[in-house]
């Protein structure tokens, strides 16, 4: 029994915590920058929005596939991270080329992403598909299990039913990693979040970069945001926005701003929702009790923030503008 | 294109006026621009938009309907948009009282939810009499908001911790405890899926009441939100706590050196703030609806921030832009039905609005440039001329 649970939850906690995980890198790429980015809930929204946009136009209007097919997922997943990249813009030319707070367009753009959402699909529904709906219906993706390595005892539950899609995340994932840590433009990156003049002084155009790493950030949320359509609810309606965004958020700060611990503390909040959804069921509990369970990742964090607020490093010029003649 | 952005340039410099006359201009000119932007949307749809921004109006009791339902008319519907408004007034003016010492309080929705429970629970389902019931609702809301943004206010002066984050994190911590809550047994009613609806004496709107055979919904917590705008004035522009709030926004440290207490007005500001936030929650969860839906943290709060950047951060100028938000918001449904269109589009303008007002300070940078470049271009004339007299 209670090995059999500790399987189910593994099972569950990685749909979750990989697309997390993805966007809180996204997250990573602007926050390391030196923009601060509160837009990871819209930015996941708009790119799942465009993603499940084109997986829908393929099947139903362009009828290019088998009804069985998996390709429309994978041009989901592309156009999620070209939507995502495209939303991105915005922030990028308010905080960069507009020099707006960066706060202040974070939110903007999550209350522009979930209107502008909501009236694109319900309208697209109509004039292009024809039927009054608030929502895309998404094709399920298939899960596989890797032969022999899911047969290993409480291990093996890593490769039992996964999404294709989790594949493509660690893929992702580790060339994110690689240009952040081990490349030139990855490493002017984290110089704009902690020395922009320094960048300056070494003739690098601190905007440019940080240009880019919000539009790669709005990709990497966008890539996140079709996964958790996938994954949660198979397709995409305003329940998209249910503030994972804001969860993947908490997770990079709990990681310290650094790709490795970051998806520790994504591992760690997706086995407490898998608790906490299926706990519940096994258990016979009240299901509200899945509430306080979802409490934890947001509680741990803050109290982490505040017995480790001497180690804990934020970029050094995160939310700050950068003025050239400011010294 | 260069010759005519030279001859529109000047007159739109002298439209959008000098520094003092930008901070009236500049939201009107975003507010312009969303307004365009929202026309062209009407107009791909195949309405025309003048219709549509009538409506909007129609559906905020501001300009008449063609027919009313029995009971109702033109100040029915004001009266019930004003309801919609008072809490949007309140937590905008939350939002602003921290941005004057320079924090962000994103975590008004949750001191708002938290608030709105907190008066529930204790009130909302007793069967204490109105006159008692009511100031109860009003006194445990804004002990609440207050509770919970100080605490803000208290991680950001003790440990540093950005208001922002901490705030995020309470939101969801609020949203889930108060979810948990509304859900249990007895509270949660089950042909709804919302809490129950809370005892008449304790709601702050009076819902339904007739007078001269209308039905009209009063809100009774307008009255109080408008003395608020005059109080947090008075607190801005007149007291010696106000005074330090600018100061501290302005700089924190040059704040310290004059001997400001710094940490001790970081934590007040943030408690009246979060004071105004629980006024904002209770308006609207024990007076405009009623009852808390559980598993949603509602828009109010994030959509305030951007209400307060487009009223200038000033109470007066909160008091029109949280109007203007407001008709957009409660106008859509009437828009939607009588225009034939969706109401999505009304939180789609909204968006457009709070995104163009974000770049204000990017407008008057482009005006201050262009004023530049016409005093350069006049300079280099001049002395053109000069040159050829010698």
């Amino acid at each position: 029994m209670m090995m059999d649970t500790l399987h189910t939850l593994i099972v569950e906690t990685l749909p979750f915590a990989l697309p997390l995980f993805i966007m809180a890198i996204g997250g990573i790429y602007s926050e390391r920058s030196g923009v601060t980015n509160l837009a990871v809930e819209g930015l996941q929204g708009f790119g799942a929005f465009m993603g499940a946009f084109a997986a829908v136009l393929v099947v139903k209007k362009f009828m290019f596939f088998a009804p069985d097919s998996q390709m429309p997922m994978y041009i989901a997943l592309l156009f999620a991270f070209l939507g995502g990249m495209l939303f991105a813009t915005i922030h990028s030319v308010l905080c960069v080329k507009f020099k707006a707070n960066q706060v202040i367009s974070g939110v903007v753009i999550n209350i522009l992403a979930t209107a502008l959402t909501g009236f694109l699909t319900s309208q697209l529904n109509e004039s292009i598909f024809g039927a009054a709906s608030s929502q895309f219906k998404l094709i399920p993706s298939a899960r596989f299990s890797v032969p022999l390595l899911s047969q290993i005892p409480i291990l093996g539950a890593f490769f039992t039913n996964v999404y294709p899609f989790e594949v493509i995340i660690i893929v992702v994932a580790l060339s994110a990693w690689y240009v952040l840590y081990k490349t030139p433009f990855g490493m002017h990156l984290r110089a704009c979040g902690d020395n922009p003049h320094a960048v300056d002084a070494a003739g690098v155009d601190v905007g440019r970069v940080r240009f880019l790493a919000v539009m790669l950030s709005g990709g990497l949320s966008g890539l996140g945001g079709i996964c958790f359509a996938y994954s949660l609810s198979v397709q995409f309606s305003p329940s998209i926005y249910m503030g994972y965004g804001y969860l993947a958020i908490a997770a990079l700060i709990f990681g310290n701003w650094q790709i490795l611990p970051t998806l520790g503390s994504c591992l760690i909040f997706g086995f407490a929702r898998a608790a906490g959804y299926n706990l519940p069921l096994i258990y016979d509990m009240p299901v509200a009790f899945k509430d306080l369970f979802m409490i934890l990742p947001y509680v741990v964090t803050l109290l982490l923030l505040v017995f480790f607020s001497k180690s804990n490093r934020a970029p050094r010029a995160l939310g700050e503008i950068y003025d050239k003649g400011k010294r | 294109m260069k010759q005519k952005s030279g001859s529109i340039g000047p007159v739109f410099r002298s439209l959008m006026g000098d520094e003092k006359r930008q901070k009236i201009t500049i939201p009107l000119l975003a507010i312009l621009l969303s307004l365009l932007a929202g026309a062209i949307v009407f107009l791909l749809l195949g309405k025309n938009p003048l219709t549509g921004y009538v409506s909007f109006l129609r559906g905020s009791g501001l300009v008449p309907k063609a027919n009313y339902a029995a009971h109702k008319n033109m100040f029915t519907d004001f009266m019930s948009f004003v309801n919609a408004w008072t809490p949007m007034l309140f937590a905008s003016l939350a939002v602003a009282v921290a941005m004057r010492s320079g924090l962000f309080n994103i975590g008004v929705s949750g001191q708002m939810l938290l608030a709105g429970l907190a008066a529930t629970l204790t009130v909302g389902y007793s069967g204490l009499p109105a006159a008692v019931a009511k100031p109860l609702v009003l006194i445990i809301c804004a002990v609440t908001g207050a509770l919970v943004a100080s605490l803000i206010g208290f991680l950001k002066y003790k440990w540093n911790i950005s208001e922002v984050v901490s705030s995020i994190m309470l939101n969801y911590i609020i949203r889930y405890w108060v979810s948990f809550c509304v859900k249990l047994p007895g509270i949660s009613d089950p042909k709804t899926r919302q809490s129950m609806p809370i005892n008449p004496n304790a709601r702050l709107s009076l819902m339904d009441t007739e007078i001269f055979g209308l039905k009209i919904d009063i809100p009774l917590g307008i009255i109080l939100a408008l003395a608020a705008v005059f109080l947090i004035r008075f607190l801005f522009d007149k007291m010696r706590l106000g005074f330090e709030f600018r100061a501290i926004g302005a700089n924190p440290k040059a704040a310290k050196y004059a001997g400001i207490n710094v940490g001790r007005n970081l934590v007040a500001s943030m408690a009246i703030s979060g004071a105004l936030a629980g006024l904002a929650g209770a308006t609207y969860f024990l007076g405009y609806v009623g009852s808390i839906q559980p598993d949603t943290l509602i828009s109010t709060g994030f959509d305030a921030i951007a209400v307060c950047v487009l009223g200038n951060s000033t109470p007066l100028g909160i008091l029109l832009s949280s109007f203007f938000i407001s008709v957009i918001d409660k106008g859509s449904t009437y828009m939607s039905s009588s225009v034939g269109v969706r109401q999505e589009i009304g939180a789609l303008i909204k968006g457009l609005i709070l995104l163009f007002s974000a770049c204000g300070a990017y407008f008057s940078y482009l005006i201050e440039r262009s004023r530049q470049k016409a005093l350069e271009s006049a300079g280099v004339t001049q002395s053109g001329k000069e040159e050829e007299r010698v």
